[in-house]
């Protein structure tokens, strides 16, 4: 019977029948610790996740500016789309950061996606896709926030806990380490941080009952260099605050699921650390639950945790505080800028932790209250079996993980705010390996939201405009030179505002909501302002009012009309 | 390759056109395990037989991650093809009438992972079957605690 079969041959990549060029220039070749660290000093590009070391989410490219911007108009659209089937069809979002190397742009998508595109027209000129497992344990969607770039490389994290180094020219894998264990409840979603000859990664899983860690790989070989776990093992420095009996510290979370950031002259990377797991059910879990909702300073030659400052002490909300820790120096001392879900922001001195300042940016904080010297009262918090309470911000928090930003030219921070509450009803529940972890039921608020892009003074902690918005905003701001802060909206707006008044001065519906990091860029002095839109992840937690918003997946970018 | 009988669901849903109007994806399939050859690459074969909107088997299981080489078969007196994953790209492969081919997957695992044939509404007929990936993370990647209870 077998000669009557008509020989298809072999199975080809699916992007052979596409228009992909195949391979790229190799602009990142030459890309190396020292150019990452000078990152600002070449604004035509995107170095590094945050666009420099200190996430300020600021580049000083001033082409499109505030007497111009109305003139804004999209260069090209990238859309990836979907084809088969893949984990999370209803929870995919496209959240990345586009890195950008002398006009080539690297960026993940959702389920193992990179691509490598021509900055100047969005041609495709490689594409990477990681076999994802349908059945990978996701508390928030099938989401990825970016790549890193160095030494020839693409760094990327996937959904099943693998670190992957790609050929920057061909996107063809060069090593690949698995780093967590899906078995138990781990997963990848960060944007992977390069710092010397270490790409350095965090986990995930704080809702799965995991031990948080990060890790470090040489950038070279994928030799794995160190981890450091972010809940200590009974008798290390911090076990004091986990019950001394019983395995809460195994289940404790504190996942490093949100990229940090580095100050090479004090050596310290500033990593934020997840919730304490279980979310809700602190009784499991009795004392403040180290190094969980915690900045830790370490040592990124060792791992070693330098310093801590701990934000949310037995967390009972979900305050996450992996968000982006801001440096900046202010009267000749060095600082850096934090907003928490918990609705406070924090100055802290970065060379000790010290905590300089803290205050409210947002409307209803009803959890509990943080007095001006750091002390944390908490108020409203699940404490008895079945019984709802109600606190804002929800478990999302009065800013999530997308990020704010930093303007040396106005010294003001620029920030992503949601005010919605939620209703929380203690159920414990048995600990068992992959399976969610959160000993509650969560219902976040449908209705009676707001939002807002906010900036405030850093050295006074004043709020000096507000852009207020119907519905909470959930997509990282953008600081130019040209003085405005770029933030997308929910209902698919991308708006610029003055970055000195908050006025609106431009927006472009995208057809989708935002909730992604968009970046800026120039080729042959031409701007670009890149923005991923796919509205998705954990939309019940962050704004379930929204969950009918349109379902996208495309890049924009915008520049000004070519003359 | 060896196979057997999955669990079979209510009449008429493993029947084309019968309860619903394919069938339902999976459902009424067969299991086929991989089989290991010395190299240590994994072999399996599906087919799609006439008339059923079908691969079978429907699950292919593999013990552990690495390299399936999966042969495919297309008994039907349609056309149809094969989205099928694997580490660095999507496979792909026309399966015209009463044709046969191969793919080269490479699968991390442990877990689940679908392929289909994406014509069409092939998937929404039913033809969509899925690779399962037994096994554990290595250790080295596992995390530094005692061993914890599972469902």
């Amino acid at each position: 019977m077998a000669g009557r079969y008509v020989d298809v041959g072999h199975a080809v990549r699916q992007s052979t029948l596409s228009g992909v060029v195949g391979s790229a220039p190799p602009v990142v070749r030459d890309v190396t610790y020292d150019r990452i660290r000078q990152a600002r000093a070449e604004p035509q590009n995107w170095l590094t996740y945050y666009g420099a070391y200190d996430g300020q989410r600021y580049s000083p490219l001033d082409q499109i500016n505030t007497e111009n911007v109305r003139r804004l108009a999209p260069a090209w659209v990238f859309q990836a789309g979907a084809s088969g089937v893949f984990a999370g069809a209803s929870t995919y979002s496209f959240e990345a950061a586009p890195i950008v190397v002398d006009g080539v742009m690297y960026v993940s998508g959702w389920d193992g996606w990179v691509w490598a595109l021509d900055g100047a027209t969005g041609q495709e000129l490689w594409r990477y896709k990681h076999a994802i497992p349908s059945d990978t344990p996701l508390c928030c969607g099938n989401v990825n926030r970016g790549v890193a770039v160095a030494k020839g490389k693409v760094f990327v994290v996937t959904l099943n806990a693998h670190v992957l180094a790609l050929d920057a020219e061909t996107g063809e894998c060069v090593w690949d380490k698995t780093y967590g264990d899906v078995r138990a409840g781990e997963s990848g979603t960060v944007a992977p941080l390069v710092v010397k000859d270490l790409v350095i990664v965090g986990s995930s899983g704080g809702e799965f009952g995991v031990r948080g860690h990060l890790d470090a790989f040489e950038v070279d070989t994928g030799r794995h260099a160190w981890r450091t776990y972010t809940v200590p093992k009974p008798g290390e420095p911090g076990s004091e605050t986990w019950p001394a009996d019983g395995q809460a510290w195994a289940r404790g979370g504190g996942n490093c699921w949100v990229t940090g950031t580095f100050d090479p002259e004090l050596n310290l990377m500033y990593w934020g650390t997840g919730n304490p797991s279980p979310d809700f059910d602190g009784a499991v879990r009795e004392g403040d639950n180290l190094y969980t909702d915690s900045l830790i300073a370490v040592d990124p030659d060792n791992g070693e945790i330098r310093w801590h400052y701990q934000y949310n002490p037995h967390d009972v909300w979900d305050y996450d505080s992996n968000m982006e820790h801001i440096l900046f120096d202010l009267d000749g001392r060095k600082l850096l800028a934090h907003f928490n879900k918990n609705g406070y922001f924090f100055i802290l001195d970065r060379t000790n932790g010290e905590l300089v300042r803290v205050a409210p940016f947002t409307d209803r904080i009803t959890w509990g209250e943080i007095d001006a010297d750091g002390k944390v009262t908490p108020k409203v918090y699940p404490k008895d079996e079945g019984e709802p309470v109600r606190f804002w911000p929800g478990p999302a928090g009065a800013k999530e993980w997308t990020h704010a930003a930093y303007s040396p030219r106005t010294g003001l921070l620029y920030v992503p705010v949601q005010d919605v509450g939620a209703e929380i009803t203690l159920r414990h529940r048995e600990f068992k390996e992959g399976i969610p972890y959160w000993g509650a039921g969560v219902a976040v608020d449908l209705e009676d939201m707001a939002g807002s892009v906010s900036a405030f003074d850093p050295s006074t902690g004043d709020e000096v405009w507000r852009w207020s918005n119907d519905v909470p905003m959930c997509a990282s701001v953008l600081a130019t030179g040209g003085d405005l802060v770029f933030a997308g909206e929910p209902t698919g707006e991308f708006n610029a505002f003055d970055a000195r008044t908050g006025e609106l001065l431009w927006h472009f519906q995208t057809g989708s909501g935002h909730h992604s990091s968009p970046t800026t860029y120039s080729i042959d002095g031409r701007q670009y302002i890149a923005v991923p839109v796919g509205w998705g992840s954990w939309v019940e937690g962050f704004l379930p009012g929204m969950f009918g918003t349109p379902h996208g997946d495309a890049l924009f970018v915008f520049a000004l009309p070519e003359e | 390759m060896n196979e057997t009988r999955a669990v079979g669901g209510p009449p008429g849903l493993d029947t084309p056109n019968d309860a619903v109007l394919g069938r339902l994806p999976v459902q009424g399939g067969r299991v086929g395990y991989a089989e290991e050859r010395p190299d240590g690459r994994l072999h399996a074969r599906v087919r799609i037989p006439e008339d059923e909107l079908v691969w079978d088997p429907s699950i292919v299981v593999m013990p552990h991650g690495g390299q399936l080489e999966l042969e495919l078969v297309n008994d039907d007196q349609n056309t149809h093809c094969a989205l099928l994953p694997s580490n660095g790209d999507h496979q792909f492969l026309w399966l015209p009438i009463n044709s046969r081919g191969t793919a080269s997957l490479e699968l991390d695992g442990p877990g689940c992972y679908w392929f289909s044939s994406i014509i069409g509404n092939d998937e929404g007929q039913g033809l969509i079957a899925a690779i399962v990936v037994l096994g554990e993370s290595p250790p080295e990647a596992r995390l530094d605690r005692p061993p914890q209870p599972r469902p």
